[in-house]
């Protein structure tokens, strides 16, 4: 064994170096954003959630926008929906969100509150986003306490999907019109004459309850809070869980292990209550016909509708707001976008897209045909931002909702656990 | 054989090493000045290891007592830390589905370690005996631990043990019908264990090697004796290899109760149905980086780390009781 195993001070300082060196590489990895300018080229990032199909509808459009504004270049990125937020949360707490990412009503209190959303009014008055053109009741979409959040890309509305050939097969033709009494009876029937469920259960979907509490002068969420009580969710859980055990609901285990498919597709249900854009997909995942059926009211008039949509929403740290607005701009109103998007973000939100996109497919034409009806009948109401922490509400009102039909709980202590979890949700959001 | 040195090489007294051990990380001050040649040893030592100190301090002890400060606040990413004291342990005690996870983390890992632990057993046990192609069926039976970790194993788990997949036909074929186990609250745990089990490979080979140091003498006499194969087995093999089974007790112990990769993906994301999957670190996620709870998520780790600390306590107490090592092995 060799005494002088010890090396000479050159070597060791260049190893120090070395190390050095490597530390500043991955501090310097850490802290590289992806967002900037060089030579007068700007770029910043967009990202959103969605499926493959999506993404490259996404990317034509992007390739588009950079053909037309050479000087900005947009990095994309996409995730599913719960991946989104939970890395969106993450990058946004770190002071390193994307530049432009989609958005729903849902997240709008929520990172208002944090300061995380860009103030598009300054970019609509300096003229480099437009907001002429909208369709009807969406131009203020976004709007909360003045500050103007976001641009809808699209209108979806709720709406009962339904497998045609079971509803053909049961003689039943929903109609706008038509009430809860006429719908439960549908399903008994269906259940009783063709052995299938009536309905995939809709006691977990958020946005259904809150139609049905609108029907009755009420609403899920007020701008701050809780817009209903145990009052009026125990006896809607009650009955619920009666119509799973009876079979007029489908089978909650079945359900669960088909997901992320639908129930309604998969044939375990009749139908579901789900935004009308959505039914895009019962036709690829299932093999019957399917269409679009009206929401059911309480007095045969009031549905409680509204247009929901998804938004393009800039973020406040960004470094190129005027960029950001034009992409958005760009997004919503240039009439090639329409026609490589269609619907797969609801109808166009601009009348510019929605003319310039006529759907041949018949998926996408049932969409024009009911958000033409639903709008045609007057019934569409304003919708209300929802407070922060909406977010865990729904998905707490879901996962609930789903413990209750699969017998883990009782509705009495499912609706106490809901109201717990959501009075966390607001507190900590 | 190993070469049995000399003098130059033995560590003795007045040796450059010895003064090195002195001269450790404490900051004793060096023996023979400060430019000695083992100060400079040790110098470069720390340049060597720099990286990893740098790495150690940045990456791990800073968050730890960060997160240690969190684990006392509400802290939701995007405001400052607001202290709350113990509130945060006040609130898990009082949250039913934080009491849920508890259940479900115990009964995984009081289920799943000794099922795994003994399936790794009986396979080395197969295979210490020399048979032909026994290289084969030792990767063979090790190959699912290499790739059990991955994404892609629990992904597939869902399917086999989905409504009307593989499991659920072979099922139907002996008149049992559950209709899946995906969806099913009271039997998707085991779904999760079974994937666990079938992973026994890394302490399946620690098995082997614990039992090719059994000295074959010993069987041999016994059986002289008279002793039959479970005597053999239970008064010989384990607690020759109690040494190597406390390891991998102690090992997949703790392991277990990290579970989280495949409890998140075979329940789709959900750790449900009805949170029959929520497993203690898939709720630390959820609260964290969902509900953006952060003080609780934070709260929750600590809490995690004093019990697997504990639960590794009460095992090293107990090895007196159960663990053989040969004389002066220790």
């Amino acid at each position: 064994m060799s005494r002088n195993n010890g090396m000479d001070r050159r070597q060791m300082l260049k190893l120090a170096g070395l190390s050095a060196a490597g530390l500043g590489l991955t501090a310097a990895g850490c802290g590289s954003g992806g967002s900037g300018s060089s030579g007068g080229t700007v770029t910043i990032r967009h990202s959103w959630w969605g499926a493959d199909d999506r993404a490259k509808k996404v990317q034509q459009c992007v390739a588009l926008f950079e053909k037309k504004h050479p000087k900005i270049k947009v990095k994309t990125d996409f995730q599913q929906y719960p991946d989104f937020w939970k890395k969106f949360n993450t990058q946004a707490a770190g002071g390193n969100a994307p530049d432009v990412i989609q958005n729903a009503v849902t997240f709008l209190r929520k990172y208002e509150a944090k300061n995380v959303l860009l103030d598009l009014h300054p970019q609509v008055e300096k003229g480099n986003l437009s907001l002429d053109g909208f369709r009807s009741g969406l131009e203020k979409f976004a709007e909360v306490d003045g500050k103007l959040l976001g641009v809808p890309v699209g209108s979806n509305s709720m709406a009962l999907v339904i497998d045609e050939r079971v509803y053909e097969k049961a003689g039943i033709a929903p109609e706008i019109g038509w009430t809860w009494d006429d719908w439960y009876a549908g399903l008994q029937k269906i259940k009783n004459g063709q052995k299938i469920a009536g309905d995939a259960g809709p006691h977990g979907v958020m946005y259904l309850y809150d139609l049905i509490l609108r029907q009755n002068g009420k609403a899920f969420f007020t701008e701050d809070g809780m817009g209903f009580g145990e009052t009026e969710l125990l006896p809607y859980w009650t009955e619920a869980l009666e119509r799973v055990k009876s079979g007029v609901y489908a089978d909650p285990k079945k359900v669960e292990q088909i997901k992320p498919a639908s129930a309604t597709a998969k044939g375990l249900s009749a139908g579901e209550f789900t935004w009308d854009n959505f039914s895009v997909r019962y036709s690829a995942e299932g093999k019957s016909s399917y269409g679009l059926a009206p929401i059911p009211s309480t007095d045969g008039k009031k549905t409680g509708q509204y247009l929901g949509s998804l938004m393009l929403s800039g973020t406040a740290r960004t470094k190129h707001p005027a960029e950001v607005a034009t992409f958005i701009g760009f997004m919503t109103h240039d009439p090639a976008v329409a026609r490589i998007m269609g619907y797969d973000r609801g109808v166009p939100a601009t009348t510019a897209q929605f003319e310039a996109y006529q759907p041949t497919d018949a998926p996408s034409k049932a969409i024009a045909a009911y958000e033409s009806a639903i709008a045609g009948a007057g019934i569409l109401e304003p919708i209300t931002p929802h407070p922060a922490g909406a977010d865990v509400i729904e998905a707490a009102f879901l996962r609930i909702s789903a413990d209750l039909s699969l017998g883990k709980a009782s509705p009495k202590d499912s609706v106490k656990q809901f109201f717990s979890e959501a009075k966390t949700a607001l507190a900590s959001n | 054989m190993t070469h049995i040195q000399t003098s130059p090489g033995a560590l003795a007294p007045g040796d450059d090493r010895a003064a090195d051990k002195r001269n450790g990380p404490a900051g004793a001050a060096p023996p023979a000045g400060p430019k000695g040649p083992g100060s400079r040893e040790n110098l470069a030592g720390y340049l060597f290891m720099s990286p990893w100190i740098a790495g150690f301090l940045f990456l791990i002890a800073g968050p730890m007592v960060f997160s240690l400060y969190l684990s006392f606040t509400e802290y939701n990413l995007f405001e400052a830390p607001r202290w709350i004291g113990l509130q945060n342990f006040t609130d898990m005690f009082a949250d039913p589905r934080w009491r849920q996870s508890v259940k479900v983390t115990s009964w995984y890992v009081l289920i799943g370690t000794p099922v795994k632990l003994a399936a790794a057993l009986a396979v080395a046990m197969l295979l210490a005996q020399k048979r032909w192609g026994q290289s084969f069926y030792r990767a063979a039976f090790y190959a699912p631990s290499l790739i059990g970790a991955s994404v892609s194993a629990a992904i597939v788990w869902r399917a086999l043990f989905s409504d009307d997949a593989l499991v659920d036909r072979t099922q139907k074929v002996f008149g049992v019908e559950v209709g899946g186990w995906i969806g099913d609250p009271g039997v998707i745990i085991y779904a999760l264990i079974a994937l666990t089990v079938w992973q026994f490979g890394a302490p399946m080979v620690i098995f082997l090697a614990g039992l090719k140091q059994v000295p074959r003498e010993l069987y041999e006499a016994a059986e002289v004796d008279g002793a039959g194969r479970w005597r053999r087995f239970f008064h010989i093999t384990l607690p020759m290899i109690s040494p190597v089974l406390f390891f991998n007790v102690l090992l997949e112990t703790i392991h277990s109760f990290q579970i989280f990769g495949s409890a998140y993906i075979v329940s789709n994301g959900s750790c449900g149905p009805a949170d029959a999957t929520l497993v203690y670190t898939c709720y630390l996620y959820e609260q964290g980086f969902v509900n953006s709870r952060m003080g609780f998520a934070s709260a929750m780790g600590w809490l995690l780390l004093v019990a697997v600390g504990l639960v590794t306590a009460v095992l090293f107490w107990s090895q007196k009781r159960w663990v053989h090592y040969e004389e002066g092995g220790r």
